[in-house]
């Protein structure tokens, strides 16, 4: 007796299926975080220890004018040459001029590969942007240890 | 009435049911004006959104909640924000987790943050990390009252929130 052929395909029923990537995607959307935030981490000296305890690191000062001009001074440094030690640089329209700030903190850390952190000390008058695009600016050159100077 | 329908009579003949296995039905194409839906294009329309979307997914959900007149500063550094005590700055006021304070009145709620996480957690060390989100265009002699205020009250990491670039 000859028995009858199975089919091996089957019909896969997509209709589950699309329900089933249709709810995934409402879930998606209505949880979407599309702000994409994130932060920019200082650490503030608060006090504790004295200032002979303390181990002496070299630090980069930076003064902010109020044209938008700064400038850098680096302390506790044996490497860093005379020439380097302290720079200003002056302000375009009101603003830093980031791009040459940059370039100088890279030659800064070529001189003094130690150099990681950076006080800035800030105008009453400097807007929180100008700070926050300056932090930006020190933690692309390579400046993990940031802090703010009170007024 | 069903088999009557304007779309029975003009829709071509599903490709998948032109292959199908079980009630094969080839050669029946119909010439018609509206085309079949396809349900492969569509599936991978679906299935590059899903992934897309889970990509961006955030499991953190959202941490700040940003009012509509607050802008906050860009940043390219920027590091993943976690679940701190966050003092808002907006329209001149400041807030300890939408509660609204002073500049004096947020030492002493921040102090009380730090008490509570003693008693709830006696032995662990405390961190003391603050998050600070802020309008862009505020002057930093108003920024100086919090930093001052997270200070006296042990709070020495502070992490400003920023859009990323």
């Amino acid at each position: 007796m000859k028995k009858e052929k199975k089919h091996l395909d089957f019909e896969l029923n997509l209709i589950p299926f699309i329900d089933l990537l249709s709810v995934c995607i409402c879930f998606l959307l209505i949880t979407a975080v599309w702000m994409n935030v994130g932060s920019v981490n200082v650490k503030q000296a608060i006090g504790g220890q004295s200032a002979a305890e303390t181990e002496k690191k070299p630090t980069l000062w930076v003064f902010l004018a109020d044209d938008g001009g700064l400038t850098l001074e680096t302390r506790d440094s044996s490497r860093m040459p005379a020439s380097l030690q302290k720079y200003s640089l002056k302000g375009q329209e009101g603003k830093t001029d980031l791009k040459q700030l940059l370039v100088q903190l890279q030659e800064m850390k070529r001189a003094e590969p130690e150099l990681r952190t950076a006080l800035i000390q800030p105008k009453p008058q400097t807007s929180y942007e100008e700070i926050i695009n300056l932090m930006d600016s020190f933690k692309t050159a390579g400046m993990a240890d940031l802090g703010v100077v009170p007024l | 009435m069903l088999n009557q329908s304007v779309l029975k009579m003009t829709s071509l003949q599903s490709p998948l049911l032109a292959a199908s296995a079980l009630k094969p039905k080839q050669n029946v194409w119909k010439k018609g004006l509206a085309a079949d839906l396809l349900l492969t294009a569509l599936i991978d329309a679906f299935s590059i959104l899903v992934i897309f979307l889970l990509m961006s997914f955030s499991s953190t959900g959202e941490i700040l909640f940003i009012n509509k007149g607050m802008e906050l500063p860009k940043a390219s550094r920027a590091e993943v924000l976690d679940r701190n005590p966050v003092v808002k700055i907006d329209e001149g006021k400041i807030y300890l987790e939408d509660k609204l304070l002073t500049a004096e009145t947020l030492i002493s709620e921040l102090l009380d943050i730090r008490k509570k996480f003693s008693i709830d957690r006696p032995g662990e060390e405390f961190r003391g990390i603050v998050t600070v989100q802020a309008d862009r265009r505020i002057k930093y002699e108003f920024l100086n009252q919090i930093i001052l205020a997270c200070a006296h009250a042990g709070f020495s990491d502070l992490r400003f929130a920023v859009t990323m670039k």
